[in-house]
């Protein structure tokens, strides 16, 4: 987050770091035939749950922020947004004209977290050249 | 906007860090205000002029202000 660590970094790794260990739980849950219904949703969704706690943590962080690096923040996420958005919405009109595979949603969103931070940092790092 | 807040801060001996911590703010923050890339909010504005007990206006000049 191009930023010294602080009690937010920290609380940010803890959250990702419990969806990834809650990915492995609910992977090997998987293995048991689950049936159809809420307990297939609950175990598909464990690591969702995690992220709400990161989101809020993440929140919390840009609020700590003076106006300045909000500011900064504010607009690396408008270029996250800009990224990511005409990403998916080029390889999806790539796949429905049959130039690139049509993959699955499922395969595909581990890509689009990467596609996130990565076009947050590479944002960050254009927006901070401005003030420097 | 045009702003005294360098001289001001070399004339107190304060490095950048230490006027940012009695702003509340980052290092980088006073920084970009200092080389006019960032201009402040009214209300920072207002907490600068504070500190340095000087009125607003004598800190703060729009580009091409005579009283800068």
């Amino acid at each position: 987050m191009l930023c010294t660590p602080n009690r937010f970094t920290w609380q940010l790794l803890g959250w990702a770091s419990l969806s990834a260990l809650l990915s492995l739980v609910s992977a090997l849950l998987q293995r048991w035939d689950l049936d159809a219904g809420l307990l297939r949703w609950v175990v598909a969704l464990l690591p969702v749950l995690p992220m709400v706690g990161y989101f809020l943590a993440l929140t919390k962080w840009v609020r700590s922020l003076d106006e300045m690096q909000r500011l900064i923040q504010f607009e690396a996420l408008l270029i996250q947004f800009g990224s990511t958005a005409l990403f998916v919405m080029g390889y999806g009109l790539l796949a429905e004209s049959g130039a690139v595979p049509n993959t699955p949603v499922g395969n595909l969103w581990p890509w689009i977290w990467l596609l996130l931070f990565v076009s947050w940092a590479l944002g960050q790092l254009i927006v901070r050249r401005r003030y420097r | 906007m045009n702003n005294r807040l360098r001289v001001l801060r070399a004339e107190r001996e304060w490095s950048q860090a230490h006027l940012a911590a009695r702003l509340s703010v980052s290092r980088q923050t006073v920084n970009a205000i200092e080389t006019g890339k960032y201009d402040p909010s009214l209300p920072l504005a207002f907490a600068i002029a504070r500190l340095f007990e000087e009125p607003i206006e004598a800190i703060f000049s729009p580009n091409g202000g005579s009283d800068a």
